[in-house]
């Protein structure tokens, strides 16, 4: 496939090249150290080098808060409201959090079809971007490679100079159609050794689990825990929510508002008469766990992790979800039954 | 439907969380119109014998607010604590940091015998509350979701969930980045992160969530490089009541 090159110095021209025909979702500096995507608007505030985001493009398919219905109590009457198809390019995206989408694509077409979900994912191009992969990531060790461009329309790969552009789509033409860019023949640079591994492929995973139901991390894992479900919201293969409604301070109308929720949450547990059905924190821990290792992978034969370490680097308490399945690995690989 | 008699009575507490009714102003109408208000001293003179909700603001801290809440809870259906000194004893309740007597003579001087004075209490210390409106002052949407419920009998759920949950919500970086306490992974939600969306760090004003892993917090101080004591300090400003007896 033909490769050409962008140049660093011409990258805030690509970006206002895209910008001028089109809605660009990119990431930008957030806080004092932080990256965040959001709506590009000044091409030079795109950065195209960044560790991780906070949260992943999902915020913008499942968003943190979103309205599925208004009513009017004294009409008796609802709708829905309508939702806009997206329409966008993203930017600047890594080949973990594509993979996560994809992940999400299948969690949302299976049994009823996510409208909402689908609607904003309609349309959506991505220009992918390799990455450095720093002391969190790992996603090497769930089959996600740093220069992996599956549902990318062009890919970016970091050189000394600047990008490295693969257009492996139509759509990745459209968007490079009017921009100048130069062909380029040169093999690509070696990628970054990843630092952080989980031991073992999926296809054991999912044994190692089953022989780790009563392991001491857990407990362990719980006490250092504060159940505080960060791990769960900035994770791009979470998906699940809570449905509250609200009703205007006249009574009159109201909403159905949904918003992201987590397992690590107490509250989450909560079922009508006041029962939680996973009151312990290391319940909750192990759930979340399976949740990414097994439950789902047992189904899919895929990890529903896709290594980009947002858990444990958001993690007040530094649990790591790395040495957590290490952990059951070592201790699992003990046991002769495993390793048969 | 008869509207729901409504009366509002304030007990320890610097009365900013009756003020932050008072603020309500666009919506003030439309809450009058839902309710009688048969009582509230700060707004109005009349005195009334019952009422459907009572909405209670301040900390219980002398004998006689222990014989008016008992009277207001007998005459109320429903009793609503609004804010952290209702709810948690709040500020006043650093007073139960030192021996009772001392803080009186510190405060009274030599007019002490003329002012009887317990340790602060919550009014769920002494009664049974039927909701929390939470916050320092009071969360002003919470409010709104509390009344709305039960104007509408329906069950108000109190959030149990920690700060951070909104911070991501709201994608904040978090403040432990930025090499800060905060006590938003203790304290509970429900004021969409309001003080660190705006770049400050949480100081707790919604009290703690139902089961805080306190030793888990020491633990994260710690490996941050931040001062336990200074963080226990801060926890106490709001938390004094509930951490009686509890240790850093
Ligand atoms: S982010 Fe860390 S402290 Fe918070 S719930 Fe997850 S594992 Fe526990
Ligand atoms: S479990 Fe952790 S590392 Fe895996 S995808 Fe979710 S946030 Fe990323």
């Amino acid at each position: 496939m033909a490769q050409y090159f962008l140049e660093q110095a011409r990258v805030a021209d690509f970006v206002a090249h895209l910008l001028a025909s089109n809605t660009v979702y990119a990431p930008h500096r957030k806080g004092s150290r932080s990256y965040a995507f959001a709506k590009a608007d000044d091409p030079a505030a795109v950065v195209l080098d960044y560790p991780r985001t906070l949260s992943s493009v999902k915020k913008f398919f499942l968003p943190p808060r979103e309205v599925l219905l208004n009513f009017d109590l004294t009409l008796d009457a609802a709708s829905v409201p309508p939702v806009e198809p997206g329409n966008a390019v993203f930017l600047g995206v890594h080949s973990y959090d594509l993979a996560a989408v994809r992940r999400l694509d299948f969690n949302f077409t299976t049994g009823n079809p996510e409208r909402n979900y689908l609607a904003r994912r309609d349309g959506a191009r991505f220009i992918g971007v390799s990455y450095v992969p720093d002391k969190f990531h790992f996603a090497g060790s769930v089959g996600i490679d740093p220069y992996d461009m599956t549902g990318c329309d062009m890919f970016l790969t970091k050189h000394a100079d600047g990008w490295i552009v693969d257009i492996p789509t139509g759509e990745g033409s459209e968007l490079a159609a009017g921009f100048k860019l130069e062909a380029h023949d040169e093999p690509k640079p070696p990628r970054a050794h990843f630092t952080q591994h989980v031991f073992v492929p999926q296809a054991r995973l999912g044994k190692v689990m089953e022989a780790s139901y009563d392991h001491p991390v857990w407990n362990e894992t719980a006490d250092a825990c504060l159940g505080c479900g960060t791990c769960n919201l900035v994770c791009p293969t979470c998906y699940c929510f809570n449905v509250q409604e609200n009703v205007d301070i006249a009574c009159t109308s109201g909403q159905r508002e949904r918003s992201w929720d987590g397992c690590m949450l107490r509250g989450f547990t909560e079922v009508a008469g006041g029962e939680f059905f996973r009151e312990k924190v290391a319940a909750r821990q192990r759930h979340r766990v399976y949740r990414k290792f097994k439950y789902i992978s047992d189904v899919t034969g895929q990890p529903w992790c896709v290594g980009c370490g947002r858990c444990t680097a958001s993690c007040t308490a530094k649990i790591s979800i790395v040495e957590i399945v290490n952990r059951l690995i070592r201790d699992s690989e003990r046991d002769e039954s495993i390793l048969t | 439907m008869a509207k729901p008699r409504v009366a509002i009575f304030d007990f320890t507490g610097c009365e900013g969380c009756e003020l932050s009714q008072l603020n309500f102003e666009d919506q003030l109408l439309d809450i009058l119109a839902q309710v009688d208000i048969v009582e509230w001293r700060e707004a109005m003179d009349d005195k009334a014998d019952e009422y459907d909700i009572a909405f209670v603001e301040g900390a219980l801290s002398t004998p006689d607010c222990i014989k008016r809440i008992h009277d207001i809870r007998r005459r109320t259906k429903v009793l609503v604590a609004l804010g952290a000194c209702a709810v948690d004893g709040g500020v006043n309740a650093i007073k139960n940091l030192h021996p009772i007597e001392e803080v009186r003579a510190t405060v009274y001087g030599q007019d002490q015998y003329l002012f009887p004075t317990l340790p602060a209490l919550p009014l769920s210390a002494v009664v049974k509350v039927d909701y929390n409106v939470r916050g320092c002052p009071m969360t002003q949407a919470e409010f709104l979701r509390v009344f709305t419920s039960l104007v509408m009998g329906k069950q108000f759920e109190e959030p149990d969930l920690a700060v951070c949950v909104e911070c991501k919500l709201n994608e904040n970086e978090c403040v432990y980045e930025r090499g800060m306490i905060c006590l938003g992974p203790v304290t509970r939600a429900g004021c969409n992160s309001h003080c660190t969306n705006f770049g400050q760090y949480c100081i707790g004003c919604r009290g703690l969530v139902s089961e805080p892993n306190l030793k888990g917090m020491n633990e994260v101080l710690t490996s941050h490089g931040l001062a336990v004591d200074e963080a226990w300090k801060r926890l106490q400003l709001y938390n004094a009541y509930r951490l009686q007896g509890v240790r850093a």
